[in-house]
């Protein structure tokens, strides 16, 4: 047997043609550009701070953008395997090692190629681990995570622009078209292109169909991929147990004490005096970064309330503080607008009964459109900042 | 305009490449080796083991068959690889009963042998046309 480098000439299948590549191309540059859009958006909420305030409104928002993010990032792999498919001949494409101009610019593009293939497989495989909270990995996801992300957009924006002339040719032509085909790729292959293109947007429906029912109600019984099914105490999925977040539960129990502080005023509330103040119901998403989502319904104690008991004026952010000892989460702020939002909790009970420990017990915060990250559990402390 | 595009672009690049290079000395090594094994393991394992398989496999079938299970493999292969973090369940946690709590292996089982029924229906449907329509069903 005589085994050899392959040479782009002995990739022969007619289904790798640019006509094939640029009409998955088209979708897989969508699902691509929602990625960083929705992901510009989560970057943004939980940003430390925001030179524009972050909108309350619509309380569902992160909620749809997170799991639109998810959701395009899951559509778009087998999009992106077969679009690597239909080029993986141009990898064995030899260099025009005689001509320096030329040489250098085919390097150039190879070079880019070599970003936007990296970047695309890292963004979609760290990102589909993140969602199911697996991190064989030393970095921090979030920070590259979204590096990468200006890596992929840039890199693909770069290769639209190089293409653009045989992507313009061939989506305008019919799928059928030869004029941008290498010499060899002439044989009939088992599927039309035609059939090709239709068993992708079937892969990827599929594929949408057994994820997306972490953060889509409706699809629930059929996504058996799903990250969580969705139950949970109070209707609700739990991120992060009182264990995992490193919570002393005698320190959750009678002995405690919430403070609240603006200035040099503070008032100290046990649960019992939580629970004497006027209550007010909310049904509010948990909109967890890692991409599935549950909706809550919650009663407790207005954040606004409360501030004014200890007379704050409007308008003051106000840092949260929770009795968490492990992970980064254990405090937050939340922005004016937030903290003045007459929808943002301090939630006591879920679908009618106390909290449970998991669920942040004895109180936690609940804001409308806010990364369930940011909805700090086990809140020990507020200060008007 | 392209040249407007390929500016945008390389300026995208630059500021991510800028993001990256600031965090270099806590965690350049392990994410360059993400970053690289994913070419890595799609260029040199991936598509050259799927390549082998369809040589190897396709040829063997019925001619009514091999444009369903080139299909059905297509569409059960990929969703596998999206699934491979869930089947595994290598992010659950032991105290937390509320996340990964499918029984995946079932899924992907009901998942399967839903592929591998609609790929039989196809290949049943193509072969009861065949004598009428030979020429057509046969040349996909």
């Amino acid at each position: 047997m005589n085994l050899r480098l392959p040479a782009e000439g002995d990739f022969t299948s007619r289904l790798r043609s640019p006509a094939v590549a640029a009409r998955i191309g088209i979708w897989l540059g969508i699902c691509f550009a929602i990625c960083f859009l929705t992901g510009l958006v989560s970057h943004y909420a939980q940003a430390p701070s925001q030179p524009v305030p972050f909108p309350t409104s619509p309380s569902w928002g992160y909620r749809v953008t997170q799991g639109l993010h998810v959701t395009a990032g899951v559509a778009a792999v087998p999009l992106l395997l077969v679009k690597l498919w239909t080029v993986y001949p141009r990898l064995f494409t030899r260099p025009p090692l005689g001509d320096v101009r030329r040489l250098a610019l085919v390097a150039a593009e190879r070079a880019s190629i070599a970003v936007l293939v990296a970047a695309a497989i890292f963004q979609l495989f760290t990102g589909l681990m993140n969602s199911t909270q697996w991190y064989p990995w030393s970095f921090s996801f979030r920070s590259t995570h979204y590096g990468v992300a200006w890596l992929a957009i840039g890199a693909l924006v770069v290769h639209i622009a190089v293409k653009l002339p045989v992507i313009r040719d061939a989506l305008g032509g019919d799928v059928d078209e030869t004029t941008h085909d290498r010499p060899e790729a002439t044989e009939e292959s088992v599927l039309s292109r035609r059939g090709l293109l239709r068993t992708t947007w079937l892969a990827s429906a599929v594929a949408v169909l057994t994820t997306a029912g972490a953060t889509v109600p409706l699809l629930r019984r059929v996504s058996v991929f799903g990250v969580t099914t969705g139950d949970g105490p109070g209707g609700v999925p739990i991120n992060r147990t009182a264990a995992e977040a490193g919570i002393a539960v005698e320190r959750t129990q009678e002995t405690f004490l919430l403070t609240v502080v603006h200035g040099g005023t503070e008032m100290t509330f046990s649960r019992e005096d939580l629970e004497a103040l006027p209550q007010h119901t909310e049904v509010l998403p948990i909109a967890c970064v890692e991409g599935w989502s549950a909706s809550g319904t919650w009663t407790g104690v207005r954040l606004r309330d409360l501030l004014d008991l200890v007379e704050a004026p409007p308008g003051r952010d106000v840092g949260i503080s929770s009795l968490q000892t492990q992970y980064a989460f254990g405090t937050s702020t939340l922005w004016d607008n937030f903290a003045d939002d007459p929808r943002t909790l301090l939630a006591l009970d879920l679908d009618g009964e106390p909290l449970a420990l998991d669920h942040g017990y004895p109180c936690r915060i609940i804001a409308p459109n806010r990364p369930g990250v940011r909805q700090t559990k086990w809140v020990e402390r507020i200060e008007v900042l | 305009m392209r040249v407007a595009l390929g500016i945008v672009g390389l300026a995208a690049m630059a500021y991510g490449g800028l993001l990256l290079f600031r965090r270099l000395s806590v965690d350049l090594l392990d994410s360059a080796v993400w970053l690289g094994g994913g070419v890595v393991a799609h260029d040199f394992v991936l598509a050259p083991v799927v390549i082998v398989l369809a040589v190897l496999v396709i040829p063997r079938l019925p001619d009514v068959a091999r444009a369903p299970v080139t299909v059905g493999a297509i569409v059960l292969g990929s969703v596998t690889l999206i699934a491979v973090p869930v089947l595994g369940r290598f992010g659950a946690s032991p105290g937390n009963p509320t996340l990964l709590d499918r029984d995946y292996v079932t899924g992907w089982l009901v998942l399967a042998a839903l592929t591998v029924a609609a790929v039989a229906v196809a290949i049943v449907v193509r072969r009861s046309r065949r004598p009428v329509a030979k020429h057509h069903a046969d040349t996909p």
